[in-house]
């Protein structure tokens, strides 16, 4: 069957009903969906986000700060100080996190929020996904990643707020996106199927895909893993040389999984030259993976970043680099618990989706219709992507992004600070609770 | 199916060799073509999988839901609306076409719903998409409907379950849920990425291995060849538990077990009654029947149910097979084990509950590596194989097992549910497991179901091992430090937090 562009009427008719029923649902008009939610993601964390993306504004009713899966940000709450000594809300608590610890002479980076997005290739997501994504990422003075798949034409205008990713199978990676970009990033692992690779499906890989990936189209794309340019650190050195051969002010990112070694392939990172480690815990992913590897390779990221944390500290560089946690990331409370935890910011991935309407119905990879996500986000359907406008999507991230950081300073005032960056490592303000339940 | 064909030699290959004298060019042209027929004749192991349909499907994952007053309406609204825009009226909210049999919303198909969720949320007022209570009454704590919906979705297809978005279960767990996987950012056995994984080895040697060589006076072996075979997946089906067993089903695993090149445990009778004397077959004799051991003349390895030294010296001495002892996890099993393999015996095939316990709740990564270590410590790891049944019911169960120390594991509930056998909870003694096989019992059915069971774990064995960046499954025995374990991960990370016990999640 042939799926042609839908009209204007029908897309009309569809994004309508799709964002009234959205609206519907997180403002309490009807129950939560039975089907809706997991023990990570539970019904309340995908309403609450859903409500945070339409109206700006943290919601009263919902439990928008942590999920049901018995362990990690889900065991853990600050412990305040006491309330006649917390800040007022304010816009001047800091939230901004620098990019460029090394001081040398690359680009002098600080965004305006602790986390950026993270890498979602074109082809695993709409270009109307990675337009709404790189249009809020301009509004916040951050960053969204390209993914391994190469920039559609649209994204160079908004070049500084993009990051480039090269990844194993250098799909879209050349001259001009290396140069474009004020990051590169290095996709070693990512925590949804580490050591496995990159698996784009044949039907995801359409014209335009191929086009900017350099291959034909309708053909399964594989990454292969690892870089097979890169046997050694010394070898990734040399890798992140070819980059600042390329663009000499490119800050240098290192994206990596969380194997039991990851505090010395960080150091390792580091040594060769990183600004930026970045590590993807195993629990997140926004694509198709193995089911397998997704619960069983790696560990979740929140175990991994006080491991990394203190062995930078012992290392004695920790204050040279930028510490990014992302994979399982999902709420403001999760970013401010890995700052407490020993990172310095976040990535998001999984989170933006949510707020431009994602279910985590996990048909990503096409599903049985093999189109891809029905709610246009991770498919290039000419039908199914025409249901996520760019400027919609950026506001429903804008205004995500704005409820985030008013929670973010939320905490950090109840705990007397009026800086984000006070906040890292300090693992004394967390409390581990042993009921399981809303912190 | 299956074909554990390794290189041949020159000899077994048939290939013919000039015997007159050659100059050295023809020489050079003759071992090349040599080597071409002996390349072209080489068949890598795989396991031939294909969709194969239900017979009797589990219940739908969703149920759904459609009021008709209120799809009535919509349909008098939309038409009114858009008409004569046939494409906007006729347009519905799902891509997988629940709503798109010959009644519309009216009859929606539910089998068809993946869950989207996408029909309720723009229809709040008349769709609802619910979970099937039904699916959840399958299984029990351990054997979960999670693992009988993927072991149903392996057998029918074939393939590794892959789904978009992360992990959506909880954080850890009691049992294997507690033990990750390691993976290396950089190291990798073959440096051919997804298809390195063609590379990987995933045979075992059941047997024992010499502790080391022994020379005459002329330079020569002094001992036989090691008493050993190999089979192509660390793997093999192991008795039906409860009242599965059926003369069916004992057919099903042995032509399984042939194809693929595995075992299949089948009690001795059934063996002898369906003659099935074969050498992929493990005839398992209650150690009374010890004598009757010289029956099976094609066995290449012979279970006894338990261990009995006057059993087992008679058998040893009445075949040329291995004679294996399955040995329970019951109390003083450490020193059964010492005694049985100071006694010779070269297969122990050990036995937990069906939710992978002992007696006193001891899970089997634990017991598994107590035995394991044992035997480090005793100096004849290698003169021993070490199989392990009990709480195998996923494919991660798989290397996690052998991380702890076995070389194999045994399948039991997971052959059952490949061919959409049916139990009822609770899953834990073998003894009394329940169920049904179904009605429309087909054998080439329910051998290629199985052999996509195999190869689907086999493929995702592959994944683990490609991570860890290992290459072939004989290495991962007993690599603890290819694990990691949640409670110790989180002691590490939470050590100082205020409020946290120690020992992991609670």
């Amino acid at each position: 069957m042939t799926i042609a562009k839908p009209s204007e009427t029908l897309i009309h008719k569809t994004t309508q009903l799709m964002r009234e029923g959205m609206n519907a649902h997180a403002f309490g008009e009807y129950r939560a969906p039975e089907a809706l939610g997991d023990a990570r993601w539970t019904d309340e964390l995908i309403l609450s986000t859903w409500y945070m993306a339409e109206t700006g504004k943290i919601p009263a009713d919902i439990n928008f700060k942590t999920g049901k899966s018995g362990g990690g940000f889900d065991r853990l709450e600050f412990g305040y100080i006491d309330e006649s000594s917390w800040l007022p809300h304010s816009d001047d608590i800091d939230t901004s996190l620098t990019l460029n610890r090394r001081g040398d002479n690359k680009n002098k980076i600080d965004i305006d929020i602790p986390w950026y997005g993270g890498g979602m290739s074109y082809g695993s997501v709409s270009v109307n996904v990675m337009m709404s994504r790189a249009k809020n990422a301009k509004k916040w003075n951050s960053f969204m990643s390209t993914g391994e798949g190469g920039y559609p034409p649209e994204l160079f205008e908004y070049s500084d707020s993009v990051i480039t990713q090269v990844a194993t199978g250098y799909f879209g990676v050349d001259e001009n996106s290396i140069k474009a970009t004020p990051i590169v990033e290095f996709k070693y692992a990512q925590g949804a199927k580490p050591g496995l690779g990159g698996h784009l499906l044949a039907a995801k890989a359409g014209e335009e895909v191929s086009k900017l990936r350099g291959s034909v189209p309708f053909v399964s794309l594989f990454s292969p893993f690892p870089f097979h340019s890169t046997y050694s650190v010394e070898d990734h050195s040399k890798h992140l040389d070819w980059i600042e051969t390329v663009n000499p002010n490119a800050l240098l990112s290192v994206k990596v999984s969380t194997p039991h070694d990851v505090d010395m392939v960080a150091v390792g990172s580091f040594y060769a030259g990183a600004h930026i480690i970045h590590l993807d815990g195993s629990y997140g992913g926004t694509g198709a993976a193995p089911e397998i590897a997704k619960k069983n390779i790696a560990m979740p990221i929140e175990l991994a970043i006080p491991k990394v944390h203190k062995f930078l500290e012992k290392e004695g560089v920790r204050d040279q680099v930028t510490l990014i946690a992302s994979g399982g990331i999902r709420t403001a409370d999760d970013i401010a618990k890995s700052i407490a935890l020993g990172a310095d910011g976040c990535v998001l991935g999984t989170t933006d989706l949510v707020g431009m309407g994602c279910t985590r119905c996990a048909n990503c990879e096409g599903g049985p219709s093999g189109r891809g996500c029905p709610w246009g986000l991770t498919t290039t359907d000419v039908e199914l992507q025409e249901w996520v406008d760019q400027d919609w999507g950026a506001l429903r991230l804008e205004n995500l992004y704005g409820a985030m950081q008013w929670r973010v300073r939320d905490i950090l005032r109840k705990l007397g600070m009026s800086s984000v960056r006070e906040l890292r490592g300090r693992t004394d303000l967390l409390r581990y609770i042993t009921t399981e339940g809303n912190s | 199916m299956g074909s554990g064909a390794i290189l041949q030699s020159q000899t077994d290959a048939d290939i013919g060799v000039s015997s007159k004298s050659q100059t050295l060019r023809e020489f050079g042209a003759e071992s090349a073509r040599i080597g071409r027929e002996i390349a072209d004749s080489y068949e890598r192991y795989h396991i031939h999988v294909h969709e194969v349909k239900d017979v009797d499907p589990l219940p739908h994952r969703f149920l759904v839901k459609v009021g008709k007053f209120g799809l009535a309406k919509l349909l008098v609204k939309e038409l009114v609306t858009y008409f004569p825009k046939f494409d906007v009226i006729l347009s519905r909210p799902c891509t997988y076409g629940v709503f798109s049999g010959p009644l519309g919303g009216f009859s929606p198909r539910p089998e068809l719903c993946v869950g989207c969720l996408r029909c309720t949320v723009q229809h709040p007022d008349f769709v609802e998409v619910l979970h099937n209570p039904e699916l959840f009454k399958l299984g029990d704590s351990y054997t979960t409907h999670g693992h009988i919906t993927a072991i149903d979705e392996e057998a029918r297809k074939g393939m590794v379950p892959v789904r978009g978005q992360g992990y959506r279960g909880r954080f850890g767990g009691p049992g294997f849920d507690g033990m990750l996987t390691d993976m290396s950012e950089i190291v990798r056995p073959s440096r051919d990425g997804i298809h390195g994984r063609e590379l990987i080895g995933t045979a075992v040697d059941i047997g024992s291995k010499p502790m080391h060589l022994s020379f005459n006076e002329d330079g020569r072996l002094s001992e036989a060849s090691p008493d050993m075979f190999t089979i192509q997946v660390p793997f093999i089906f192991d008795l039906p538990p409860g009242d599965f067993m059926s003369d069916k089903l004992s057919k099903v695993v042995e032509e399984t077990s042939r194809t693929i090149d595995t075992l299949a445990c089948i009690d001795a009778d059934s063996v002898t009654r369906l003659g099935l004397d074969l050498p992929h077959v493990v005839p398992v004799l209650r150690s009374s029947d010890a004598c009757r051991i010289s029956e099976f003349r094609n066995s290449r390895l012979i279970e006894l149910e338990s261990w009995d030294i006057v059993a087992f010296e008679e058998a040893r001495l009445s075949t040329a097979a291995i004679v294996g002892i399955r040995m329970e996890f019951r109390e003083g099993w450490q020193g059964r084990l010492t005694d049985a393999v100071e006694s010779g015996v070269k297969v122990i095939h050990f036995l937990a509950d069906l939710h992978g316990r002992d007696p006193g709740g001891s899970f089997v990564s634990d017991l598994f590596k107590e035995a394991h270590l044992m035997l480090i410590e005793q100096g004849r790891r290698d003169a021993v194989t070490l199989i392990g049944s009990g709480g195998i019911v996923g494919a991660d169960h798989v290397p996690k097992a052998i991380i702890s120390g076995m070389d194999a594991v045994a399948l039991d509930l997971p052959v059952i549910f490949a061919i959409q056998g049916r139990a009822n909870a609770p899953l834990k003694n073998r003894d009394e497991v329940r169920g049904t096989l179904p009605k429309k019992f087909n054998h080439s059915w329910s051998v290629q179901r199985l052999a996509n069971l195999c190869g689907s774990w086999r493929d995702q064995l592959l994944e683990i091992l490609g991570a860890m960046g290992i290459r072939e499954v004989r290495r991962l025995r007993g690599e603890f430090g290819r694990s990691m374990i949640v409670k110790n991960l989180e002691d590490e990370a939470f050590e100082g937090i205020a409020g946290y016990p120690g020992g992991g999640s609670r």
